[in-house]
Parts: C-alpha cells; sequence; structure tokens
C-alpha cells in the first residue's frame, strides 16, 4: 500500500510538473492553425526556424524529462541544418522531426493539461469525499457523491465513501499509468524514427569508416618510414663499405678489413631494425603460438602475476590484422603496468564475440592513465582505431586501470 | 664432429654446410623439413645438431618442437637452435629439461663465424650458449634485485647466463680472470644464490633464477 501510494505521488508530481510543458503546448496548439495559414501565404516560410525554436525548446524540456522518467536518454533526432536560409526551411520542411515535435505538440497540449489537473484534483478530492458526511446538510441542493443525489442520512453515510473508494482507486491505478502514458508519449514522438537512427547509423559507421582508413594509411605511411629511413638506408651504407672496401682490397687489406667488419656490424644493425619493424606488422610469434598462446608468452615474461582468461573459442584464428592489434595492445598495455602503475597483479581476459574480439587488460596499481602524456595508450588507441575498433580506459586515480578494447572481425 | 643440420633456406643451408665443413666438421644429415628432423637426428646420432625454429610445411615452431622431442629420445642430446627472432618462452622450454647441451641464438650470429662456432663447440661439450637477447629479455622483466647490482656486476651476469666461461667473459670485458670471479661472487651475494662451480650447473642457477 505504502509502496503503491509512492508511485501514485511520484506519478503525481511527473503529471503536474508536465504542465509546465503541457500550458505552452496548448498554447502553441491555438496558434498553430494562424501559424498554418500565414505559412501556406508563405509570409511565415522565412521565419520558420525561429518559429520552430520554441517548439523545440520546449521539446528539449519534455525529451529531459520523459528520459529520466524512462531511464534511458531520448536522443536528439535533429539532423544538423547548415546553409542559405530558404535551403533550412526547405530542409527543416522535410525533416520528419519537425512534424513529429508538432504531433507530440498537439496530443500533449490536449492531455496533458486535463492529466496535469486530475494530478493535482484527486488528493484532495478524497479528503474532500471523506468530509463529506460532515457537512452534506450544508451543501447545495443536489449535490452529488458518487453520481447519488444526496438527499437523506443513509445515502450520506455510505455514498461519500464509494465516491473516496473510486477517487482512491483512480490515484492509485490510473495516475501511474497516465505518467506512464505521457513519459511513452514524448519517448516515441521526441526520439529519433527508426528510419532517422538507422539513417544516423550509417553516417557514424561511414564517420568511423573514413577514420579507421586514415588510421591505416597512417601505419602503412609509419612502416613504410622505419624501411625507407632505417633499414633500407643501413644497407646502402653496407653496399657502399663492401664497394670500398673492394677497391682498397689489394692496396690497403687492413683498411679492407676495416670496412668489411663495419659492413657486418650494419648487416647486424639492419637485422635488428627490420626485427622490430616485422614485430610491429605481425609479431612471428602470433604464427608460431596463435594468439593465446603468444598472450601466454607475454604474460610470463612479466614481473608481477597476470592471471589470463583465454576461453576455447578465443582459439578460433581471427583475422591476422585483429590478431596483431590484439597482441599489441596487450603488449603495451602490460608494458604501461610494469613501467608506470606500480601494480602487484594484472588480468588479462580475451573474449570472442559473434563478430568482435574484446580485449581487457586490468591492473590494481595507482591508476589516473590518459592517452595524454606520450604513454603507450595513445599507441593502442591509433592501432585500434585502425580496425575500426573501440578503445576504453577506466583509471581512477588510486584504483587501478582497466583498459578495454572491442576489435570487430567481420564474419 | 658430425652435425645434422635442419633448414629450409637453401642459401642459408648452404652457407651452413660451408661454414662448418670448413672448420673441419662433418654434415651428417641435412633435414628440409620439419617432419625430416626426428628420423635425421635418430638415424646419425650427431654430436650436435643445428635446427631452424620455423621449418615446412606448417612454418610454426616445428624446430624447437623436433628438438624438444629429440632430447626426450636422445637425453642430452647437443642441440642448438637458431632462430630470425628469439622468445624468452622458447628458452625456458628449451631448457626445461634441466640437462645441458642447449644453445639459442639469432641467426644473425653467424655472421661472427668464430663467436658462433665457438658456442656450437661449447654446446656439443654440454654447455649452454643464449642469445644475448634472450639473456636481455630475462633481465629487464626480472629488474627488482637485478637493479641492486653494478653495471659491470650485470655485464657479467649476462655473459654468464649466454652460458660463457670466466676466461671468455675476461676476455669479452678486457678485465682479468680473477676480477671476474670477484664480480660473480658479489653477483650471487646478492642475489642470494649458492655459490656454484662454473660451466652448465652455473648457468643453470643463473638461468633458474632469472626465470623463478
Amino acid at each position: 500500500m505504502y509502496r503503491a501510494l509512492r508511485r501514485s505521488a511520484a506519478a503525481s508530481v511527473y503529471l503536474v510538473v508536465g504542465l509546465r510543458t503541457a500550458l505552452p503546448s496548448m498554447l502553441g496548439l491555438y496558434l498553430l492553425p494562424f501559424a498554418g495559414l500565414l505559412a501556406m501565404l508563405f509570409v511565415l516560410v522565412p521565419w520558420l526556424p525561429d518559429v520552430l525554436r520554441p517548439v523545440r525548446a520546449l521539446a528539449g524540456i519534455e525529451r529531459r524529462r520523459a528520459g529520466r522518467a524512462l531511464g534511458r536518454e531520448i536522443p536528439e533526432p535533429y539532423p544538423a541544418v547548415e546553409g542559405p536560409s530558404l535551403e533550412r526551411v526547405v530542409r527543416l520542411l522535410r525533416d520528419p522531426s519537425t512534424w513529429r515535435d508538432l504531433a507530440w505538440m498537439v496530443l500533449h497540449g490536449l492531455s496533458g493539461f486535463l492529466m496535469g489537473v486530475l494530478a493535482i484534483g484527486l488528493w484532495p478530492s478524497i479528503l474532500f469525499a471523506l468530509s463529506m458526511p460532515l457537512w452534506w446538510w450544508a451543501a447545495p441542493e443536489g449535490s452529488m457523491s458518487a453520481f447519488i443525489v444526496l438527499d437523506s442520512w443513509p445515502k450520506a453515510l455510505t455514498m461519500p465513501f464509494l465516491q473516496a473508494a473510486i477517487n482512491a482507486a483512480c490515484l492509485i491505478w490510473l495516475l501511474p499509468h497516465l505518467a506512464r502514458f505521457q513519459a511513452r508519449l514524448a519517448g516515441w514522438l521526441l526520439g529519433p524514427s527508426r528510419r532517422s537512427s538507422l539513417t544516423e547509423r550509417v553516417e557514424r559507421l561511414t564517420e568511423t569508416r573514413a577514420e579507421a582508413l586514415e588510421a591505416h594509411g597512417a601505419e602503412l605511411r609509419r612502416i613504410e618510414r622505419d624501411l625507407h629511413d632505417g633499414t633500407q638506408a643501413q644497407l646502402v651504407a653496407v653496399a657502399l663499405r663492401l664497394g670500398l672496401a673492394d677497391r682498397r682490397f689489394e692496396a690497403d687489406p687492413d683498411a679492407a678489413r676495416e670496412l668489411f667488419l663495419q659492413a657486418r656490424d650494419g648487416v647486424e644493425e639492419a637485422l635488428t631494425q627490420l626485427r622490430a619493424v616485422i614485430r610491429g606488422i605481425y609479431p612471428p610469434i602470433l604464427s608460431d603460438r596463435g594468439l593465446p598462446g603468444a598472450i601466454r608468452t607475454l604474460a610470463a615474461g612479466q614481473h608481477i602475476p597476470v592471471r589470463l582468461e583465454l576461453p576455447g573459442e578465443a582459439e578460433a584464428r581471427v583475422p591476422a590484422a585483429v590478431e596483431a592489434a590484439a597482441y599489441f595492445v596487450v603488449a603495451e598495455a602490460l608494458t604501461n603496468i610494469a613501467r608506470h602503475s606500480g601494480a602487484t597483479k594484472a588480468e588479462v581476459v580475451l573474449h570472442r564475440a559473434d563478430s568482435s574480439l574484446r580485449v581487457l587488460v586490468r591492473d590494481d596499481g595507482k591508476g589516473g592513465a590518459g592517452t595524454a602524456g606520450g604513454s603507450g595508450l595513445a599507441g593502442i588507441r591509433r592501432r585500434v582505431a585502425a580496425l575500426d575498433g573501440t578503445t576504453r580506459i577506466d583509471s581512477p586515480a588510486g584504483q587501478g586501470t582497466t583498459l578495454e578494447v572491442e576489435l570487430p572481425c567481420g564474419s | 664432429m658430425r652435425i645434422v643440420i635442419a633448414e629450409d633456406n637453401a642459401l642459408l643451408r648452404e652457407g651452413l654446410v660451408l661454414l662448418l665443413t670448413t672448420d673441419g666438421h662433418e654434415v651428417a644429415a641435412v633435414a628440409e623439413d620439419g617432419p625430416g628432423v626426428l628420423p635425421a637426428l635418430l638415424e646419425h646420432r650427431p654430436d650436435v645438431a643445428v635446427l631452424d625454429v620455423r621449418l615446412p610445411p606448417g612454418f610454426r615452431d616445428e624446430g624447437l618442437r623436433a628438438a624438444i622431442a629429440a632430447r626426450k629420445e636422445i637425453p642430452g642430446l647437443p642441440v642448438l637452435v637458431l632462430s630470425q627472432y628469439v622468445e624468452e618462452t622458447y628458452a625456458a622450454e628449451l631448457l626445461a629439461g634441466g640437462a645441458g647441451g642447449i644453445g639459442y641464438l639469432l641467426k644473425d650470429r653467424v655472421g661472427r663465424v668464430e663467436e658462433f662456432l665457438d658456442a656450437l663447440r661449447r654446446v656439443a661439450a654440454g654447455g649452454t650458449a643464449l642469445d644475448p637477447e634472450v639473456v636481455a629479455q630475462l633481465m629487464t622483466s626480472r629488474h627488482d634485485p637485478i637493479s641492486s647490482l653494478t653495471p659491470r656486476e650485470r655485464e657479467v651476469l649476462g655473459l654468464m647466463a649466454q652460458g660463457l666461461d670466466n676466461s671468455t667473459i675476461a676476455t669479452t670485458l678486457v678485465i682479468t680472470e680473477r676480477s671476474v670471479s670477484k664480480h660473480i661472487g658479489a653477483v650471487f651475494a646478492k642475489l642470494g644464490l649458492p655459490p656454484s662451480d662454473s660451466g652448465h650447473r652455473r648457468v643453470l642457477a643463473v638461468l633458474a633464477y632469472l626465470y623463478s
């Protein structure tokens, strides 16, 4: 009973606060025919965006209010509108969200006021009915309770209680339904329609795809630079030394020998650089042992215990690029943990969902990690973005760091 | 020495054969793929085997697996494993048996012929030859007590872990053998290891410490 009363009270508050948008909506409802008429005569057309602004502001208030009640945010459905004013007007008129806003305004203006008044009136009406037997005789002729004219004591001692019961039933049963209806109306009409959310999703995918291509390109350029400025230059220097050694071979064997040795050093250095580049593209341990095996190897090299959760399905090979990125993420994260976190233990979890690979690395260190400050986290983000993946870092000071990466893998 | 080689790259294979025969060794057999390694080793029972980690048909770690399998069949068979990259886990797997006669080197080291042949002889004699890179990986992942060592002591520890003996360490660092043993004593004391004689057991003690 107490809970039911509290629910009714919350519903009443919601409906009463609803008056704040319902009353202006009612005003808008009366003005709408005039606005429509003027618009048809093209008088109002240039100012249409300004006319719609208060409607949108009102819808915004309702969207936030209903969102809180529904427990989910109602996103704004308005696409960005730019360009010359006439084009803006055409876009506005063709935008379904404009019409949905107006439809909401009409419905809310009609119903919201009534519901608000009902929410205000129902509470005192119960007290009013309950006290009726005390003063019914003084009430004007023809006063009614439960649709019965009170003209005798027996009626006056029964009917008001029936009335109070009906009112209480309305309060407890009807008000929460009405409040929910009002919130859902807003959620349905003011949120993005199915079509517009699909449109938005396509737009977002296009955008992340463009970013991914850009990031991928940056990776390719980085590899090219490493090979071009490092390994290739090194080998040119080696070839040069060998050529010089060849020329001096007869005249000055000692100098030639020195050049040969320098050439060998150069080749060794080139090989070291080449190994680093290969490791950056696709670490060889991955083709030897697969992703779980490679991660086990990484964990074994740490000086703090690393708990691993590499379920069987992670053994199913994912695309090489995804494997390499996941390995890179874990390697970088563990390096960060060793260098900066002061953690005493860490954890690596791989999870293979239908169409993505989730990598989670967690430690119990001092937290406060961010992508700024030249840590490996920026590199992780870049590498993950190149595959259209997402990176999430949760690192509150003093409470450890959780890095979560999701990499789409096609299938 | 009689040697069995497993290497799939023809150029490198010929180079290795040339290098070993020039030094007066006999190449008893050459395996070109993973499945061929174990039969060749079992048939020829060489003094030492030189195996590439990555071999056809899988191009994964066939050579490493063949080495471990062969040492199960022929305990103590000296094996020198070569690879384009080194991974400390692989070194741990090779050394897990506890017996000596294990080498694990980057292929690059073949270029320094004398050092390579020296490592090969050491392995054949039951010693250890670990690539400096493996040792470096081990030492970075265990930086806590190792940071208490002086730079010179760290150098000595690294060379010791590679499997070098005192005189070679002395020549490499251009110091006397006496100061080498002094440094080694200090290293063992700081790491809390029981003093042990030189040779493979000492390497094992150091590696056991690094892996722990």
